[in-house]
């Protein structure tokens, strides 16, 4: 039986790890035992991360969201309370974006979710 | 109406609209001044907030020597800062300063650290603008008046 080297296994082994290390600083991009390290821990972030974006973009709809119904008087948890009473099922990306581009669609919104409040 | 993107967008520095307000400090309240001042220098005002592009705007600001402390603090609040020497913490009281060659520094400082230390933060820290006394050089810019008194009663110092 003829004998199999490893040579050339090992070697598209590692080109591959190298190949997702490029542009990586120091020796993360050259050295194959630091980059398959660097790429693991790329992957782990880059798992989380993908979690993590969902919690992030809710957190700045509302702030633009809070941008926007602070100019007209009325705070966001009071907007999102008026909103659930007047029964607008927009959610926040949608209504962000309102915000942000279509300030007139918005503002009527807002006048809505105000209307629907019970008088303070 | 052209159709809007589904997509989130960020307001990219060449589009960011920067508007110049101007503020009388007196009788106003420094924190309660600091904390509305550094929102609108971070542009958290605006529907278009984006946390990574400077969206703020100019905030002028005259009077700053008549800003107020409530209680005791105007007396008690100190500034500390180091000369790096052993031994070399000094010390001063926020009335020392009001009544010293930079009265400014009390709200500047109040006002720096609401906003969030970083590259970012020191580029919006530019766009804030104090005097003392009623002149400024900014009429060219035509600053909005912003009335902070009649935000909140809280925000200006009983007598």
């Amino acid at each position: 039986m003829s004998r199999i080297k490893r040579g050339v296994t090992t070697r598209q082994k590692h080109k591959r790890i190298l190949e997702q290390a490029k542009g990586y600083r120091g020796r993360r991009k050259n050295t194959i035992r630091v980059a398959r390290q660097a790429v693991e821990k790329a992957g782990q972030y880059a798992y989380r991360d993908r979690k993590i974006k969902k919690r992030t973009f809710r957190g700045l709809w509302i702030q633009r969201i809070n941008a926007a119904v602070r100019a007209e008087g009325i705070t966001y948890s009071q907007f999102m309370h008026g909103i659930k009473l007047a029964g607008i099922e927009l959610d926040r990306k949608v209504m962000a974006n309102l915000a942000m581009n279509e300030g007139a669609a918005f503002a009527s919104i807002i006048q809505q979710a105000k209307a629907a409040l019970p008088a303070a | 109406m052209k159709a809007l993107s589904t997509q989130t967008r960020s307001i990219k520095p060449a589009e960011v609209e920067k508007n110049w307000h101007l503020i009388d400090a007196e009788g106003l309240v420094v924190g309660r001044l600091a904390s509305i001042v550094a929102n609108i220098l971070r542009g958290k005002h605006k529907p278009s907030y984006t946390p990574h592009v400077d969206c703020g705007d100019h905030v002028v600001i005259i009077n700053v020597e008549k800003v107020k402390f409530t209680g005791n603090k105007l007396k008690q609040q100190t500034y500390y800062k180091h000369t790096g020497y052993a031994g070399g913490i000094k010390e001063v009281t926020a009335d020392k300063v009001l009544a010293g060659r930079f009265p400014e520094r009390v709200l500047e400082k109040a006002v720096e650290r609401m906003v969030p230390r970083g590259p970012l933060g020191r580029q919006q820290m530019k766009a804030l603008h104090l005097y003392a006394g009623s002149e400024h050089p900014h009429d060219g810019q035509q600053p909005q008046v912003l009335d902070v008194a009649s935000m909140n009663r809280k925000n200006k110092a009983a007598k």
